[in-house]
């Protein structure tokens, strides 16, 4: 999938003259700057930076988990600037979803526990039905009762893919996905990751260091000096 | 999108059932499952114990409430009475000759009718030994004390004479369960049936006859006839019920109840602090579970009724076992005493239970809400940056959040908002002399373990000492809080043991083993060496010989009595009868002297001339008195204000010049009022003493009856057994209610180390890693848990010293004593005890491998 096969010329996120400044002890830190995007429904996008580039923080941001400090920035058509903590969390709710670095699973819940949260928050009467289907569709239908600890590192991640998916979401964001990852596990959940979001038909924001995983969206962006750069694709190196 | 209530209580229940498996939510239902025992179980045991004892005060008064007047009772009063539930009996007492062929006696006639003794039963010997009976004499006879048997010697069979009437002796009376009412008359007793009144004649006209009606019924009944109680009472009618009646009881009982409130609401606040500590462990785990949830779309309301949600299904929860724990344990508490003493209780009531999860929901929203809205504070970003923990809830908030509940709490159970408010801000006070206190001593152990050796040959214990300080210091403000919570801990355990101990050992010094069990009164003045030189050689401890001259206040500065004192004391006793007054030189053992001064030498006339010269000008010469400050705070007098006696046919003016406290549960003889040497002397007098005679020593008493027949021996053995037996009764209540403030200090213990867990994990791992063993790592952390029980230990111990005095002298009116053995076993008991508790609980961390431990810090 390519620029060209947008079928929507709206955006689902869109971000103009967007900049984070931090202050660190007396210093003022500029982390964005005058930074724009557009992300269209269905794209894969890949956000490349080096380690202390500010992926992450501008991760935060295009979720509506933090505020810039400059710019407009809006999620499936609403400035965010305009709502407030509660009013980002409701435009959130159910339609996007998260995978991140280090799963971020409860250690209390079971694997279909974990699936379950952010359905809690979503209403719906099949809610148990599909968290069984979208874990039996990650490979752990026979795992559902096992709580975090139980599982290895690639099944925990698998476990936060399908609870990225559960909703129905329409725009996932993906964070390091396979950073705390060995490399042959790395590469089944990047395989699982883009074959569920085929499935879904889900626009997918991921930040990575891995040109590899890079490679396989439809678009790449740089992240370099707080600014982003489109990347051929021919560009991002193995 | 927003969750639906339903939805929400779901996914909340759901929530805390996967969390019961977590240590804090553990500590959590402990400590509100103890709040709610302890103060179910107090709430129920005060309830049935307090009916119970006033049962037992009513039994001592002949009902729950006595009306007493010179003439019978008119049947509008009846009606009210019984209209408003309450069962009633009429009793007539009266003194007259009963005879036996020639021998005549003096008796104490008590009439009862057909629903005598409303309390308890009456000691008779129906000639088949002694038995309790729950009724009176059945008409056509009557039963004797035995001291009137002997002296007309009647056996059971024999027709008395009473008045016009002959009645067969059915019975001798060993004891009446209301024979108490009873001290004010002398001679013998002598009971009959109601129905015999009318043939015997002896109610006349102008005859010293009281006609009592006794009432049993609830307290609430009581209490809602108190306006026509109090119109009664301002009519002159003798108005008596449980409470007023007999202060020394009184008093005893009033101490009991608010003991137990004290220690039940200790065991409250220590639950409180358990639950704030465990909320905070709680808060710190569900900080991810909220990002996330944030993450995924929840708004901060949602959050904030989720998780309050949770921990209202937990409270609840809670309350049931909590309520079904405070009831079994008064069930077992009250099977224990039933089967050692012979009260009965009442059932328990409902509202004690309401009233316990009433204090559940009241901590958990005191002790645990500001922490908890933390929660709400969590920024979705935390998903991302793991330190972007929200800030802890403000120390003040949360000290003034939990104190404002508390205070609510205090008040509600003591009734007593000056009470409440005094005891809250002192306690508030002492909170922030402690945290400066603990600041000092926690900068003390930094300082002392940067001073321990470190060189190679610092023994186990120096270096355990020294790391475990370290450790201690490290982490100030959480060890400053744990040391607090040891110190409030160990507060209320020496509070509840200091009061304890000063109670009882008031209540016994004011009934020693040698207390007197004998009254002897009607002494002549020329049988009074003799008398003295019987006693001299059989009694153990006996009081002095008081002279008695009987008088009645006929003037008070001038003026009719009744119009002289305020309404409330109109019916007072002391007004309608003669009183017993006195002459001394010396202020009276067991009595004194709160304002005024004792008579100086010069106030001591000799006993002639001096009256005279008072006589000859009545109101302008005045005897000095002393007054019971009592009765002169009933009458509103003080010093200066004069009282009119009228002895036989002369009155004597006394001003009072002091006023004395006295003990009215001394069981010695006590009076209102007391003369200088040199006035009353030339009245007509006669002596009392009261003295001790073991049961090996009672034929002394048959031997006194023989030798002085005009003399009146008045045994009270069993109205002293029946105070000891109350006393006991008290005591082991007492004993089981500092178990449940025992049970919520050690929640607060588990709490705090359940709170300290993961630091202290991490800690170990780190140890672990740089290469120490097991046997270091336990030393280490028996260390730190020691220097930390010391330290509460000391704390503790100055905060119930200080706490003590206050309360001794602002609400228990006991004087307050320094306790030197407080500030030993605190300390060295508290060291010991942390330290053991903490190293022990402590083992499984010990016991895990570095990476683990060191994988606990920051895990959810």
């Amino acid at each position: 999938m390519n620029a060209t096969s947008r079928k929507d010329t709206t955006p689902i996120l869109h971000a103009e003259r967007l900049s984070k400044q931090v202050i660190s002890g007396e210093r003022r830190l500029t982390i964005l700057s005058d930074l724009a995007i557009s992300v269209f429904p269905g794209e894969t996008v890949a956000i490349l930076g080096q380690s202390g580039a500010g992926k992450s923080t501008l991760l935060g941001l295009l979720a509506g988990l933090d505020l810039p400090t400059g710019g407009e920035l809006e999620m499936f058509g609403h400035r965010l600037a305009d709502l407030d903590e509660d009013g980002r969390a409701r435009l959130r709710a159910g339609r996007v979803g998260f995978v991140f670095q280090n799963f971020q699973l409860l250690p209390t819940l079971t694997a279909l526990e974990n699936v379950l949260l952010p359905l809690e928050l979503s209403p719906r009467s099949d809610s148990e039905q599909r968290a069984r289907e979208w874990l039996t569709r990650v490979g752990l239908g026979e795992r559902l009762d096992h709580l975090p600890k139980q599982l290895s590192g690639g099944e925990q991640q698998r476990v936060a893919l399908a609870r990225a998916f559960v909703t129905g979401a329409e725009l996932v964001f993906a964070d390091e996905p396979t950073g705390n990852l060995d490399p042959d596990t790395g590469e089944r959940i990047i395989d699982a990751l883009f074959s569920l979001n085929r499935e879904a038909g889900t626009t997918l924001v991921l930040v990575t260091h891995d040109h590899a995983l890079a490679r396989r969206c439809d678009r790449c962006l740089r992240l370099e000096h707080g600014r982003l750069a489109e990347m051929h694709l021919d560009e991002v190196s193995a | 999108m927003s969750l639906s209530v339903l939805r929400l209580a779901r996914f909340s229940a759901r929530g805390l059932a996967r969390d019961l498996r977590a240590p804090d939510v553990r500590a959590l239902f402990v400590a509100l499952a103890l709040a709610v025992a302890a103060s179910t179980m107090i709430g129920f045991f005060l309830d049935r114990l307090d009916r119970g004892l006033t049962r037992q005060a009513s039994q001592l008064l002949g009902g729950d409430l006595v009306l007493e007047q010179g003439r019978p009772f008119d049947s509008e009063l009846r009606g009210t009475l019984e209209e408003a539930g309450l069962v009633l009996s009429d009793q007539v007492d009266m003194v007259s000759m009963v005879s036996l062929g020639d021998a005549f006696q003096p008796a104490s006639l008590k009439v009862v009718d057909g629903r005598y003794p409303l309390y308890g039963g009456v000691h008779v010997d129906l000639g088949e030994g002694v038995e309790v009976v729950a009724r009176g004499p059945s008409p056509g006879e009557v039963w004797l004390a035995p001291r009137l048997a002997l002296l007309l010697e009647a056996e059971i069979g024999d027709r008395v004479r009473l008045g016009e009437s002959e009645l067969v002796v059915g019975g001798l009376v060993e004891r009446e369960p209301d024979q108490s009412a009873g001290f004010g008359s002398f001679n013998p007793r002598l009971m009959m049936h109601r129905d015999d009144m009318e043939a015997t004649e002896l109610v006349q006209d102008g005859s010293r006859v009281e006609f009592e009606l006794l009432a049993a019924g609830p307290p609430d009944i009581l209490d809602e006839l108190a306006p026509l109680l109090e119109r009664l009472r301002r009519d002159g009618m003798e108005v008596r019920d449980v409470r007023r009646d007999r202060p020394g009881l009184g008093s005893a009982l009033e101490r009991a109840e608010r003991y137990l409130s004290l220690a039940g609401l200790a065991a409250v606040l220590l639950a409180g602090v358990a639950v704030a500590m465990s909320t905070r462990r709680y808060v710190d785990r569900h900080l991810d579970t909220a990002a996330l949830l944030r993450c995924f779309g929840a708004t901060q309301g949602e959050l904030t009724r989720l998780f309050g949600l949770q921990l209202l299904w937990l409270a609840l929860a809670a309350s049931v076992l909590g309520a079904l724990l405070g009831m079994a344990g008064q069930a077992a508490l009250l099977a224990l005493l039933t089967a050692l003493l012979p009260m009965e209780l009442p059932a328990p009531g409902m509202l004690p239970l309401w009233l316990g999860v009433f204090t559940a929901l009241a901590v958990l929203v005191g002790f645990a809400g500001p922490t908890l809205l933390r929660l709400k504070k969590v920024s979705a970003l935390k998903v991302l940056r793991r330190e972007l923990d929200p800030l802890p809830a403000s120390a003040w908030l949360v000290v003034a959040v939990a104190s404002g509940v508390f205070g609510g709490l205090l008040w509600l159970y003591s009734g007593d908002p000056a009470l409440a408010l005094g005891l809250l801000l002192g306690g508030l006070v002492m909170l922030v002399v402690l945290w400066g206190l603990g600041s000092l001593l926690l900068g003390g152990v930094l300082r002392l373990a940067g001073r321990l050796p470190r060189d190679g040959a610092e023994s186990g214990v120096t270096q355990a000492l020294r790391l475990g300080g370290a450790q201690l210091a490290r982490r100030r403000t959480a060890s400053l809080g744990q040391l607090l919570a040891f110190a409030v801990t160990f507060f209320a355990m020496a509070m509840i043991a200091l009061v304890r101990g000063d109670l009882l050992s008031t209540w016994e010094a004011q009934l020693p083993a040698d207390t007197p069990n004998y009254f002897a009164i009607n002494i002549q003045p020329q049988e009074r060496e003799a008398f003295e030189a019987s006693l001299s050689g059989a009694a153990d401890a006996r009081s002095a010989l008081y002279p008695m001259v009987r008088g009645r206040i006929t003037a008070i500065n001038g003026m009719a009595p009744r119009e002289a004192v305020p309404p409330e004391a109109r019916g007072d006793n002391a007004l309608r009868r003669e009183l017993n007054l006195t002459w001394r030189e010396t202020l009276p053992e067991g009595n004194r002297l709160v304002a005024g001064e004792w008579f100086g030498a010069e106030q001591q006339v000799e006993s002639t001339g001096w009256y005279d010269e008072v006589a000859a000008e009545p109101g302008v010469e005045r005897v000095p008195i002393s007054m019971e400050d009592g009765l002169a705070e009933r009458f509103g007098l003080t010093l200066g204000d004069t009282l009119t006696f009228t002895i036989g046919a002369a009155d004597v003016v006394g001003e009072v010049t002091s006023l004395r406290d006295l003990d009215w549960d001394s069981f010695r003889p006590n009076f209102f009022v007391i003369f200088p040497p040199g006035v009353l002397e030339r009245f007509g007098h006669s002596y009392i003493t009261a003295f001790h005679l073991d049961e090996a020593e009672r034929e002394v008493q048959r031997d006194l009856v023989r030798d002085f027949p005009g003399v009146t021996l008045l045994n009270v053995d069993a109205i002293l057994a029946q105070v000891r037996d109350l006393l006991t009764r008290v005591t082991r209540a007492v004993e089981v209610v500092l178990a449940f403030v025992l049970l919520a200090g050690v929640s607060v213990l588990y709490a705090a180390l359940t709170a300290s867990r993961p630091v202290r994990a991490h800690e170990s791992g780190l140890l672990r890693v740089f290469g120490a063993g097991n046997r270091l790592l336990s030393r280490v952390q028996g260390a730190e848990f020691a220097i930390l029980g010391l330290a509460s230990g000391l704390m503790g111990a100055l905060l119930a010293e200080l706490a003590s005095a206050a309360l001794y002298l602002a609400w228990l009116d006991l004087t307050p004593r320094l306790h030197l053995w407080l500030w030993l076993a605190l300390p060295l008991g508290g060291a010991l005890l942390i330290g053991a508790i903490g190293h022990l609980l402590s083992r499984d961390l010990r016991r895990q491998a570095p990476a683990t431990s060191l994988g606990l810090l920051g895990e959810t």
